[in-house]
């Protein structure tokens, strides 16, 4: 009975691999043949759709790719930076109206985008950054602020806060001892939220849809939705598109799988 | 006293600030307008006071949304949570078959929703693989994305598909965390593999079912991508419509801002309350080894 394992896996795998497989399979694919045949595999292999979409006369997708990396680079950095200086903050002050911040700072992490959108709009419009990419890099900062927060603070209560205080009896400057020693040490929570934060922020839709509006750029996402409406019928270029915004994310993931899967099940297994 | 002050601006305060005014001060002026009837294209302002809530409430359009949220994120709660479990327990194996597997599983949760948005859309489509698959073998299929009663079900599958592989990963990490020793005991004890797993095994996974759970409740509660990019709401009327996508259409396509601030809120209140309830009864469940 040593195969039973094995063999159910694979079919159960196999028949959850069907989606992906449509798209590997029809990126290669004449696109008058995607239709008529989807599922067949792409024999002979084509990159017409691939040039077409590399190609294309209005640049959409290097305008999408270069305005994703953009906004996606310059969020994560910022995130980083103000989260793990306020993760510190609130791990190192345990006060009362800390841990009321704290836990102000967290409820943040269920609140749906819908719910804030419309007045956001307000709020950047009053402040000149709507339809900005600007804009856009400010609002996943607040929006995904509570993150940082959350995986900073619970990895800094884990650090000994000895190594701080004896590097302040040297005479290092709060700011000198937060970045000189601490941050070199919250490596790896530093790469869990690079890595969420930078996934969620590439592949977000809706939040790009309004804020940088409908004329103004697309990012990848936003850019493959405008696609399916001007060209159904080329079905290609859309699989083509599609298999290039995630290939910069599927890279990403396989060269990170590790800290990925660290990352995401942190809190899954009490340690 | 001006150390901590400091202390507090240059390293809380940054952060704080942008959370503020992006977050916490929307929410203050979505409650706000939900108190008026602000419409930019229809000044002036008025306030209504209560009179959107109580309108929402008498609104089928809205309990309708509640009534397809509810059943989409019912089934995205457990569903997900179960099939997880499952192929979890399938996978839990050393070995490059069973590693290769649970990449192919992971892979959907890195993609972006509409991507899985546009790729279900073809295989769903009334003439698409599936049903032409369904034809073959006798079957006469429904429009899985064009018949307003089957729809939200289609939609409900394909956000599953996406979550199956982040509660596979978060259950294997759980089972990582089970003892040998425990289920050594247990098995010279007399136990067999269910009575394992009900006493040793599924217990001390709680944190994952957790963790699982209360991710799949929040991003199940607030579905828009997979509506607004295949059914646009429809098919009919509003049969895929859930809250998030209606406060977002009358909000910005309808211009009812007021009207759509107060089902905005009423929409946080849900998402909180439920959240918090959640939370608090499977925490307790939670025992220390």
């Amino acid at each position: 009975m040593r195969w039973v394992r094995p063999s159910v896996a694979v079919f159960v795998g196999a028949i959850f691999f069907v989606p992906l497989y449509l798209v590997l399979a029809n990126v290669f694919k004449q696109g008058a043949r995607i239709a008529s045949s989807p599922m067949s595999l792409p024999v002979p292999p084509t990159l017409g759709n691939v040039v077409a979409v590399l190609t294309r006369p209005d640049q959409l997708f290097w305008v999408s790719l270069t305005n994703s990396v953009v906004v996606t680079a310059l969020s994560v950095i910022v995130l980083i930076v103000l989260s793990a200086m306020l993760g510190h903050y609130l791990a190192r002050t345990r006060r009362t109206w800390t841990r009321v911040l704290t836990l102000i700072l967290l409820a943040g992490l269920m609140i749906p985008p819908q719910v804030i959108l419309i007045p956001i709009t307000d709020v950047l419009r009053v402040a000149g950054l709507m339809t900005t990419l600007q804009g856009l890099v400010l609002f996943n900062v607040g929006y995904y602020v509570p993150f940082g927060v959350f995986v900073f603070t619970g990895f800094i209560r884990g650090v000994p806060v000895e190594l701080e205080e004896a590097a302040v009896l040297d005479g290092a400057s709060r700011t000198q001892v937060f970045w000189r020693i601490v941050f070199p040490l919250l490596r790896p929570a530093t790469a869990s939220v690079m890595i969420f934060l930078g996934v969620w922020i590439w592949n977000d839709f809706i939040d790009p849809l309004i804020i940088l509006g409908p004329s103004q750029g697309t990012t990848i996402t936003t850019g493959i939705y405008r696609s399916i409406g001007q060209y159904q019928a080329d079905l290609g270029s859309v699989f083509a598109l599609m298999a290039l915004a995630t290939l910069p994310v599927l890279v990403f993931y396989l060269a990170l799988q590790k800290q990925f899967v660290k990352g995401l099940t942190g809190g899954a297994t009490k340690g | 006293m001006w150390p901590r002050v400091w202390h507090f601006l240059s390293f809380g305060a940054p952060g704080v600030l942008v959370y503020v005014c992006f977050v916490l001060a929307p929410i203050g002026i979505s409650f706000w307008y939900s108190l008026t009837n602000y419409n930019p294209f229809n000044p002036p302002i008025s306030y209504v006071g209560f009179d959107n809530y109580v309108l929402l409430f008498q609104d089928n359009e809205f309990l309708t949304a509640l009534k397809i949220t509810s059943i989409l994120t019912a089934i995205v709660v457990v569903v997900p949570n179960v099939l997880g479990l499952g192929v979890a327990l399938l996978l839990d194996r050393p070995g490059w078959l069973y590693n290769a597997l649970r990449s192919v599983f992971f892979t959907p949760v890195i993609l972006s929703s509409v991507v899985v948005s546009i790729i279900w859309s073809r295989l769903l489509d009334n003439d698409g693989p599936l049903n032409a698959f369904l034809r073959v073998v006798g079957l006469d299929p429904p429009g899985w994305l064009s018949d307003p009663d089957v729809a939200i079900y289609s939609l409900a599958s394909i956000v599953c598909w996406q979550m199956l592989g982040f509660c596979v990963v978060v259950y294997l990490a759980g089972l990582q965390g089970v003892p040998t020793e425990l289920l050594e005991a247990a098995e010279i004890d007399g136990a067999g593999p269910v009575r394992r797993f009900r006493a040793v095994t599924w217990p001390l996974l709680a944190p994952a079912l957790t963790i699982n759970t209360v991710v799949l409740l929040i991003s199940a509660f607030k579905t828009y991508d997979y509506v607004k990019v295949i059914t646009n709401g429809g098919p009919g009327a509003g049969a895929t419509a859930t809250i998030a996508f209606n406060v977002l259409a009358t909000g910005f396509d309808a211009n009812h801002v007021g009207y759509a601030s107060a089902m905005a809120i009423v929409m946080l209140l849900i998402v909180a309350v439920v959240t918090a309830v959640v939370l608090k009864l499977l925490q307790r469940r939670e025992v220390d080894l």
